[in-house]
């Protein structure tokens, strides 16, 4: 589980623009990450008994009311890229479901005291229903 | 709750500003609509009519190549709203490039070859004696991507979409031409939703159409346009001069890029169509246009 968590972290830590290409839009006249971009979003999609859970639903809700949904693989981790920058983060719910499943908590780390969060690590738990 | 998909380019483009301002004036919420964005991750326009069928979003935005691309698979997504038409891409060049003809052997940034903006820019140099091959074509996507290429030099010429070809004159570069010199009129972005759905959820479905033909009458009043000019600065983060200017240049007289009220010609699918065979993209017989729209929700909600 450490050495998933690093690996996510690593992932968070990535510029921007890597990340952007790995969500990249094609087809249409894409804009990239920009100067207003927020903290991207990252974690994972754990059950009660601590293991991942694949192909869950993914959801990162603004106050606003704007979704980004997207779904958790294989190690249970997930990443959305950043909101609007005048999106406060602390405002911003991450949820998780799958069908026979409910979801039982989620758990934001906090950040590292100090410096400016550039990605933020939540942690969601299912359990079988 | 009505979910309506929307890639995280669009978000941020011009092409969401039918949807974004009824969001923005209340008008989904006169009908009676509470509308969520959701934007699907990973995004893109082909992942869009997917969000579609894996019940993440119930209506969708989306160019439409990629419907008719979906549909032609299997899906039974259709068009039910225009929200573009007939887009204007600006051939935008550094400032001593002053006609089209003085491209060849420069180095022209240029937007994802099976898409309308690289076809229709192919047609514009055509018009001018110029094939693709006559130029040092760079393939990059996205208005703000090609924009930074050119101000940093490493293009002579890129095409730009607005709000950035206007920025990009207003900084001293210049504008060789445009799309809509080349190609005839077409259908560029829709609100697509899938048949079944749509019929199960008709009322909706009609009551989301009525409010995004209201969206488009405010694009038209002078008495909100600051209302306008304040939605396309917040979406697209530039000045307010330049978002009057986009409203401006919509406004002139033969531009269609706005529909009127979300109607959707037949004709404006069916040269998608013959733009997706002459690239390549399908093949003969072509599908009639009637097979990736339902008029139907338009014509209830009193849109002709």
């Amino acid at each position: 589980m450490r050495s998933i968590r690093i690996a996510l972290l690593a992932i968070a830590l990535l510029p921007a623009p890597v990340l952007a290409g790995a969500n990249r839009d094609r087809g249409q006249d894409e804009v990239g990450p920009g100067p207003d971009e927020g903290p991207s979003y990252f974690g994972l999609v754990l059950d009660g008994a601590g293991k991942p859970v694949d192909d869950a639903r993914v959801t990162a809700t603004s106050r606003d009311g704007l979704a980004m949904v997207t779904r958790s693989n294989a190690a249970g981790a997930y990443n959305f890229p950043g909101f609007n920058r005048r999106i406060n983060a602390d405002e911003v719910k991450i949820s998780c479901a799958k069908p026979g499943y409910r979801q039982l908590r989620v758990v934001r780390r906090p950040a590292p005291g100090g410096k400016p969060v550039r990605a933020v690590e939540t942690e969601c738990r299912l359990q079988k229903s | 709750m009505l979910r309506y998909g929307q890639a995280l380019s669009a978000q941020k483009s011009i092409y969401s500003l039918p949807v974004a301002l009824a969001a923005r004036e209340g008008l989904f919420r006169r009908e009676g609509i509470d509308l969520r964005v959701v934007i699907p991750v990973p995004g893109g326009a082909d992942r869009m009519i997917h969000a579609l069928h894996d019940d993440t979003v119930d209506v969708t935005h989306v160019a439409m190549p990629f419907l008719v691309r979906a549909a032609l698979a299997g899906s039974d997504a259709v068009a039910i709203a225009a929200e573009f038409n007939d887009p204007i891409y600006s051939l935008v060049a550094r400032p001593e490039i002053a006609r089209i003809a003085d491209l060849k052997g420069r180095i022209v940034g240029m937007a994802d070859p099976g898409g309308s903006i690289a076809f229709s820019m192919r047609k514009l140099l055509a018009l001018h004696g110029l094939r693709e091959s006559d130029l040092r074509v760079r393939t990059i996507d996205g208005t703000p991507a090609r924009l930074s290429c050119l101000r940093g030099g490493g293009c002579d010429a890129v095409p730009l979409g607005q709000p950035q070809d206007l920025l990009a004159q207003a900084e001293g570069y210049r504008l060789l031409g445009t799309s809509n010199q080349a190609v005839p009129e077409y259908l560029y972005t829709v609100t697509a939703a899938r048949r079944s759905w749509a019929a199960a959820n008709s009322e909706l479905v009609v009551r989301y159409v009525r409010a995004l033909a209201a969206s488009f009458g405010m694009m038209r009043e002078p008495s909100r346009r600051a209302a306008v000019v304040a939605a396309i600065v917040d979406i697209t983060a530039v000045p307010a001069g330049i978002a009057e200017r986009v409203l401006d240049l919509y406004a002139q007289p033969g531009r269609k890029a706005l529909p009127s009220r979300g109607e959707i010609d037949p004709q404006g699918v069916a040269q998608v169509i013959a733009f997706m065979a002459e690239a390549g993209q399908i093949q003969p017989p072509l599908p009639a246009a009637e097979r990736f729209v339902d008029l139907s929700y338009l014509a209830r909600a009193g849109v002709r």
